[in-house]
């Protein structure tokens, strides 16, 4: 019986692993954003409050992705509904 | 580890069960401190003066800190919710920068985060019906009737990812920082801790506060022009 429990849990665990992963593809975003935002200040540097403030409302739009991942890794690992209903199982 | 919500005290009122967790009383807390701090004004302002000096200049610096970011953000139009904006920061900010004092920041549980996210939820309705009335709820059959499904769908999750982003990156530090009290060498317990507390409770916490009040703003704009 603990084989699987052993089982699940090492699955929940690559899960979480994989669900952070996604942690590439949104820092590459937000580089993106930066980058684009260092451009336009050096290119007009009397706008740079504005663009300033317009890259972090798109940084924060950005991370809701990676944002969402972390909460899936977070579940995963420590309130797994699977665990749970293994658990519920046994008698 | 220590970042779960624990339960402190459970009441029995008329036959329900009230938990008290440990959000709730921190709430109670941080209440508490921005309460006196209103009193404390309130009282120092007894002898107002039309041309302001020291204390009252500062509060009315942060007054009209609030009344131009509306203004420039939101439009005229909004300026009435300046209040609310003003309210929502200043307990987010304190309640993100309560985890430095070694507070469970309340906004690390997802209920108080979606507590604020429901506020800007009705506003965004509230606002949306009362400025554009039939030509906000047609909104929502453009451009076509057939995404009406996909327009509730993406109204309905705005609430969710508002908070989310607010409750996951302060849960996020949190966690990081009870793993370094807890699993780091005795050494690095006392050095570290300080810089990560300096980045995670007082850099991201002001500035997700910040961007919690800018996104409401951004939405409740959107529906109302």
């Amino acid at each position: 019986m603990y084989e699987s429990l052993a089982l699940i849990m090492a699955a929940a665990h690559i899960a979480a692993a994989i669900a952070l992963l996604n942690g590439l593809l949104t820092t590459f975003g937000q580089g993106k954003i930066v980058a684009a935002a260092i451009e336009s200040i050096a290119r007009q540097p009397e706008a740079a409050d504005s663009v300033r403030g317009t890259m972090f409302i798109g940084l924060a739009m950005a991370e809701t992705s990676g944002i969402y991942g972390l909460l899936i890794a977070i579940i995963m690992l420590f309130a797994n509904p699977l665990v749970n209903l293994y658990l519920q199982q046994i008698p | 580890m220590d970042f779960t919500v624990d339960v402190l005290w459970v009441w029995h009122i008329g036959g329900m069960e009230v938990w008290i967790t440990r959000t709730i009383f921190n709430t109670w807390v941080l209440m508490a401190c921005l309460v006196l701090f209103a009193l404390f004004v309130r009282l120092r302002l007894h002898t107002f003066r039309d041309r302001p000096r020291g204390f009252q200049n500062a509060v009315e610096a942060m007054v009209e800190l609030f009344d131009t970011f509306l203004k420039n953000t939101g439009g005229e139009k909004l300026m009435p919710l300046s209040p609310w904006f003003f309210t929502v920061f200043a307990f987010l900010l304190l309640s993100n920068f309560s985890g430095v004092i070694g507070l469970r920041p309340p906004t690390a549980d997802w209920a108080t985060a979606f507590a604020f996210a429901l506020g800007t939820f009705v506003l965004i309705q509230v606002m949306g019906l009362r400025y554009r009335k039939g030509a906000y709820l047609k909104s929502f059959f453009e451009p076509n009737p057939i995404f009406f499904p996909l327009n509730l769908i993406g109204e309905l999750s705005r609430p969710v990812s508002l908070s989310f982003r607010l409750f996951g990156n302060v849960l996020s530090g949190l966690i990081l920082l009870s793993m370094v009290y807890q699993l780091a060498p005795v050494f690095l317990r006392f050095v570290l801790p300080a810089a990560l507390h300096f980045y995670f409770d007082l850099f991201i916490g002001a500035l997700q506060a910040y961007i919690f009040c800018v996104l409401s703003l951004m939405f409740i704009r959107g529906a109302a022009e």
